[in-house]
């Protein structure tokens, strides 16, 4: 099914699979800034950036029957805040990305901004500091490529024929 | 603990590569002198049930092709999914359809016979269990004597805490599967920090008989 990730949860609480995709097409540029000290301090990995492939699969028109697209560059890496112990009552949560690309650097500010994200204290002001200005920056960039593409947009017209020719063919179908 | 919930889970190998290769050295060097123990040196941060040892060992044997049977006390732990999470390895309900398995201690081995033995062709389509036992004392006193490839002569081994059907049904049960050669399961025997490798290979005789 089609989620549509790049609009705005209006009025609806921030939902993780929501920001964990916003995140992921988070240009580095922007999440740099937003997070940061916590950027700077040496991540407790439950799993290292990793960089694999991953089979896309698509269907036609979005309907028709699931057919394999091709493979996608994808890091991912899981890590944990604060670096507690695993057995510590006082665990702190876990950030978990999957970014297209190679960018270790990129999969680890996600997963860490994923982690930031669940602290119910630091949301708002996360939100405001990197899911407002990412959202914003993806839908400029959408704006963008689809102007670009209707620059070379082709309308195709169907010349009419003579009327009464027409009004002819039209009956015997 | 469900499987989407990674706030208690522990980190794997601090460097993948380096420590899952000393832990593979530690397993091949105790199936090749089966009877002897051996250390377990690893920097994982294992789960809260069963044994850092055999944790450390199966997060160094397992992959997403290998299914894994867990014992109850397991299976309901964080050890289920610490292992899925860091190896990607399918969990399955029935001993005899898992290549790898993990009895914790205390909880109740199945019979070796209910395990997979592979085939004649193909003995090494046979599983490979995990049985924690509370200590391994090497050269113990009172314990079993050891024969078979790998073993000069003989050796001892003392093992405390077996499941609960205790010694002598374990030992009947693995007679029978080192009569099956070439199929049969392999083992290792779990202490806290040190293994010890049964091969199907090895024969056990009680001290005294």
């Amino acid at each position: 099914m089609f989620h549509a990730f790049d609009t705005e949860p209006a009025g609806r609480p921030l939902d993780r699979a929501q920001w964990m995709a916003t995140l992921a097409r988070a240009p580095l540029d922007l999440l740099e800034p937003a997070l940061g000290a916590h950027a700077q301090c040496t991540p407790h990995w439950l799993r290292p950036p990793e960089t694999g492939l991953v089979m896309v699969q698509g269907r036609a028109g979005g309907t028709g029957q699931r057919f394999n697209v091709g493979e996608v560059t994808v890091t991912r890496c899981a890590l944990r805040l604060g670096g507690t112990d695993a057995r510590g009552d006082t665990a702190s949560a876990v950030g978990v990305a999957y970014v297209l690309g190679r960018s270790h650097r990129h999969a680890q500010l996600a997963a860490l901004a994923d982690a930031l994200l669940q602290d119910p204290e630091r949301q708002e002001l996360l939100n405001t500091q990197l899911l407002v200005p990412v959202r914003h920056h993806l839908a400029l960039q959408r704006a963008r490529r689809h102007a670009r593409a209707q620059s070379s947009k082709v309308e195709f017209f169907t010349v009419a024929r003579e009327a009464g020719v027409a009004d002819e063919e039209e009956g015997n179908e | 603990m469900s499987a989407h919930d990674l706030s208690k889970l522990g980190a794997g190998f601090s460097d993948a590569a380096l420590g899952s290769q000393s832990v593979f050295r530690a397993a091949l060097q105790s199936l090749s002198h089966p009877g002897r123990v051996i250390a377990l040196p690893h920097d994982a941060q294992a789960p809260s049930r069963g044994h850092a040892a055999s944790a450390a060992l199966l997060l160094a044997l397992l992959d997403p092709d290998c299914t894994l049977w867990l014992s109850p006390s397991l299976a309901d732990s964080d050890a289920a999914a610490w292992l899925r999470f860091h190896t990607g390895c399918v969990l399955v309900d029935a001993p005899n359809q898992a290549q790898f398995a993990w009895v914790a201690q205390g909880d109740e081995c199945p019979p070796l016979e209910r395990f997979a033995h592979g085939s004649d062709a193909y003995p090494d389509q046979s599983a490979t269990c995990v049985l924690d036992v509370a200590a391994l004392i090497e050269g113990g006193a009172a314990g079993w004597t050891l024969r078979g490839p790998g073993i000069k002569d003989c050796t001892r081994i003392e093992v405390a805490g077996l499941p609960r059907a205790g010694a002598p049904a374990f030992i009947a049960q693995w007679a029978a599967n080192h009569a099956g050669f070439p199929r049969g399961i392999d083992l290792f025997l779990a202490a806290p920090q040190q293994i010890v490798g049964l091969p199907r290979t090895t024969r056990i005789e009680e001290l005294g008989t």
